[in-house]
């Protein structure tokens, strides 16, 4: 959106920028209030939410590069909506006058956004007219939204075969990365196994490195891992597990015997990268098993409920 | 598995090939004006295509004990081994032209009849049974450790009871201890717990919570929701107002345990009926064999 910012610009609007910080649950601005500001995202997540007649409505969730605050400053009134930190948030704050200036000097963007505003205004009346709010929020404290790759169990396809508990142990050296068990939403149950976090905390601290993310999503971890079990601990959802393996010895005197030793290594979910699809999935006889990006999964189950009250809604009608 | 819209192509599938197969044993039939048997080539044909769908068929088992190899997606081989292993039952009908023939061609009729009738016993309650679990027994475990987690609710329960019956530790502003409260507008409140509630309170954690709770099946009437809210609220009685949190969380403990004799009983549902349609397979399929070897032999 922001493309044909001149570098003049850019540098002039730098110096008169801020940068604030909002804790988790702190509100950044409230329905009907002035709007004098527009904020880009740069840390976590923000919640966009609207009351309206029946309740408060969440309207959409924003991560790092998105913006927001822009509906309020275009149409000159008040906020349309609440933007609440989901968790630690930092936000670049540009004031009104310096927000009106660039879309003055930029009628382009000033389309751009007008546009996508227009869209969500519509896509927002929609969602009030017909969807009833997801009960997301609890699950948020558990970090879903910072996942980039959720495994999610169908539980009213899946018959409890543990075929892709199987699968995953088969692709593993007979050590499964995922538990059957988990946060559970509505019928979906949230496999507890790696979820490729934006922020992963499990790699902070690991000292011989061998925990990292590779050119794409999946987190591994390689074979000199000492198995201090320190990325285990770090992960605050209980995603990596501490294994023992048996490795051969070749230093010492045990040399001569060729003796194995038990070492612990920590083993975690690498969407079995080696594969086009990850093993649980494809073992998965009913259909059941999916690995999915969590805000397109709960937008998608937002849009089927939607779709489910209005066409139960003329029947009502005629009832 | 669901049967659903992803099932489509197979069903049109094999009403496409069971069609084409009763057009052709039709029209063999009118022409030859009889039936044909299973040793006429036509019905040599039918008999050898549905013996080897239901080889294939039989193979779901294999494909299941090595699913990481890469040879097809296994709710594919699910949904053929659903549909191919119902054609391959309508083509040996054709095969046998509707009759029973000798006892090892009878008894072989019965167990594939007894095979199909199983798996689509099996099919529907794998359509039907995971919704009602899920809907039935919210806290649901994995199936194996069902025993662990009830010997950790146990712990848990005692625990409960041990801080339930616990003198001296009041939660809020301490009075006169009474033991009885004599009407809801009473003036004074109960604050403690004495002896005599205490000894009902363990009396019914030994003689009801307990062989409940422990048992994987127990008939009681803390598995039924009503009657069991009915026990706990004459037991809040005995209770001060400050110790029926911990009286709730007893009453927890006994619906998780009702949940997980409903998963238990849900799980061996859905997959029991395993136990007659895999041997009856093997069964079918090696006597099938015999009977190609002794039909084409004699």
């Amino acid at each position: 959106v922001f493309s044909s910012l001149t570098p003049e610009f850019m540098d002039r609007l730098g110096q008169r920028v801020e940068l604030v910080r909002y804790s988790p649950g702190e509100v950044i601005f409230r329905q009907e209030d002035p709007a004098d500001s527009f904020f880009l995202v740069r840390i976590g997540f923000v919640k966009v939410s609207q009351v309206y007649a029946g309740g408060e409505i969440v309207l959409a969730y924003l991560s790092r590069g998105s913006y927001f605050g822009e509906i309020g400053l275009l149409a000159g009134g008040s906020r349309t909506a609440t933007c609440t930190a989901l968790d630690h948030v930092e936000v670049v704050r540009i004031q009104a006058e310096d927000f009106q200036e660039m879309v003055q000097s930029f009628p382009d963007i000033r389309t751009r956004l007008e546009t996508t505003a227009h869209q969500h205004l519509e896509d927002n009346k929609m969602r009030i007219k017909n969807l009833r709010n997801l009960p997301v929020d609890d699950f948020l404290s558990q970090g879903l939204m910072e996942a980039q790759s959720l495994l999610v169990l169908d539980l009213d396809r899946c018959t409890r075969c543990d075929l892709c508990v199987k699968a995953c142990a088969d692709a593993h050296d007979g050590v499964t990365r995922l538990i059957r068990d988990g946060l559970r939403f509505e019928n979906f149950l949230i496999a507890t196994s790696c979820r490729q976090c934006r922020d992963p905390l499990c790699m902070v601290g690991c000292p011989v490195g061998s925990i990292r993310r590779r050119n794409s999503l999946e987190i591994i971890i390689e074979d000199w891992c000492i198995g201090c079990g320190l990325c285990a601990n770090n992960c605050p959802y209980g995603n990596i597990t501490m294994h023992p393996f048996m490795v051969e010895n070749s230093e010492g005197a045990a040399q001569e015997f060729n003796k194995a030793e038990v070492k612990m290594k920590a083993t975690s979910c690498d969407l079995c990268h080696d594969h086009p699809e990850p093993s649980c999935v494809y073992a998965c006889p009913h259909d059941a098993a999916h690995r999915v990006e969590p805000a397109e999964f709960f937008a998608q189950i937002a849009r089927d409920k939607a779709l489910k009250l209005t066409t139960k809604e003329p029947s009502r009608r005629a009832g | 598995m669901r049967v659903d819209q992803t099932h489509r192509p197979w069903l049109i599938g094999t009403a496409a090939a069971l069609l084409i197969s009763l057009a052709v044993y039709a029209t063999v039939a009118v022409r030859f004006r009889e039936i044909p048997r299973g040793g006429s080539p036509l019905g040599l044909t039918f008999g050898i295509a549905g013996f080897l769908l239901m080889l294939f068929a039989g193979l779901l088992g294999l494909r299941k004990r090595f699913p990481v190899w890469r040879v097809g997606r296994v709710q594919n081989w699910m949904r053929a081994h659903l549909w191919l292993g119902m054609l391959s039952f309508l083509l040996v009908l054709l095969h046998s032209a509707f009759t029973l023939g000798g006892t090892l061609t009878t008894i072989l009729m019965m167990l594939f009849i007894g095979v199909t009738l199983s798996g689509i016993y099996g099919a529907l309650l794998q359509h039907f049974l995971p919704r009602i679990l899920t809907v039935e027994a919210p806290m649901e475990t994995i199936y194996d450790e069902i025993g662990v987690i009830r010997e950790q609710l146990w712990d848990e329960s005692k625990t409960l009871l041990e801080d339930l019956l616990r003198q001296g530790e009041l939660t809020g502003n301490s009075s006169k201890p009474i033991s009885i409260v004599e009407s809801p507008t009473a003036q004074v409140r109960v604050t403690e717990v004495d002896e005599q509630s205490a000894s009902a309170l363990r009396n019914f954690f030994e003689t009801e919570m307990e062989p409940y709770v422990r048992s994987p099946r127990s008939k009681s009437i803390l598995a039924e929701p009503a009657l069991r809210k009915a026990m706990f609220k004459q037991l809040s009685v005995l209770l001060p107002p400050e110790r029926q949190p911990m009286l709730e969380e007893l009453e927890g403990i006994c619906e998780e345990k009702r949940q997980l004799d409903r998963q238990a009983k849900l799980h061996r549902w859905l997959h029991i009926w395993l136990l007659v349609h895999v041997p009856l397979s093997y069964l079918v399929l090696l006597l099938a064999v015999v009977h190609a070897f002794m039909a084409l032999r004699y």
